[in-house]
């Protein structure tokens, strides 16, 4: 009876290993081994100037949005 | 700081094919090499629904935790690039990209596999910006001159979004509450359930 019951709780806690989860990140931090590339910034037009970039970005991202072109829909 | 992405509006996308050859000729990518397909759910059906796929510019790109060089990297604003000195051509990242967007030139004999290609949001990649070997290597430098991606650019009916993540969310939210009907096209119920149906019915 009381091996029964051993054979009964090690196949029970067998069993329930199978819901753990193992960790599965990479313990080695993946880093970047290529050429360094340049800031889209950083290019002639924007001299540096982040802001102006994303300025320039942001006006064409908006111009996507034809509702708003065209004063079709609010927002 | 912008976070770059691209969504297709499926209730907008006319198959024209217009942001694949808009990739080609803008990067002058070579033959057998598609940056960006076009992908047709229930193609022929009534209600059918096609979506603009390229490099999705993950958060947490799974070509990037596979490449065994290390050639991959993120840039601020959230576009994934590779070094194509570095590129090994192994194919590890097509297997593990869920959109296919790993490309691999074929140009010799006996199915030699060339290095990686893929969508690079029309940002370039290492080299000099605007150089000869940037546009041999990547192709054009759109985002350095302030521009978006060529393919949202030229497409017809603005199906293709591209640009700040925030901006794109926004603009798409707008046609959906405006045209009252659209989210549902996206998700698990037009893959596999009875998306044609659904979404024909509301079309």
């Amino acid at each position: 009876m009381k091996r029964a019951l051993i054979a009964g709780l090690a196949t029970a806690a067998l069993i329930l290993t199978g819901c753990s989860e193992i960790d599965q990140k990479a313990k080695v931090e993946k880093v970047y081994a290529g050429k360094k590339d340049a800031r889209p910034a950083d290019d002639a037009r924007f001299g540096g100037d982040r802001k102006k970039w994303e300025a320039a970005l942001a006006e064409r991202s908006k111009g996507q949005n034809e509702y708003l072109r065209t004063g079709a829909a609010k927002s | 700081m912008p976070r770059m992405k691209f969504i297709c509006d499926a209730e907008r996308c006319i198959e024209c094919n217009g942001c694949v050859t808009a990739c080609k000729n803008e990067h002058e990518v070579p033959w057998g090499v598609n940056r960006r397909r076009l992908v047709t759910v229930n193609d022929g059906k009534p209600g059918e629904r096609s979506i603009s796929v390229a490099c999705m510019h993950c958060s947490d790109a799974p070509c990037m935790a596979v490449c065994p060089v290390d050639c991959f990297y993120k840039t601020e604003e959230g576009v994934v690039l590779h070094d194509k000195d570095l590129c090994i051509g192994c194919g590890y990242c097509f297997y593990a990209c869920p959109f296919g967007a790993p490309q691999f030139p074929q140009a010799g004999a006996f199915g030699l596999r060339g290095k990686m290609d893929k969508c690079t949001f029309c940002a370039g990649g290492p080299e000099e910006n605007h150089s000869k070997a940037e546009f041999a290597k990547y192709g054009r430098n759109r985002i350095a001159e302030g521009k978006l991606p060529a393919c949202a650019e030229m497409c017809s009916t603005k199906a293709l979004l591209a640009g700040d993540g925030a901006v794109i969310q926004s603009i798409y939210k707008t046609r959906v509450q405006t045209r009252k009907r659209g989210e549902e096209i996206w998700g698990w119920a037009m893959a596999y359930e009875r998306g044609d149906k659904k979404a024909g019915a509301k079309a």
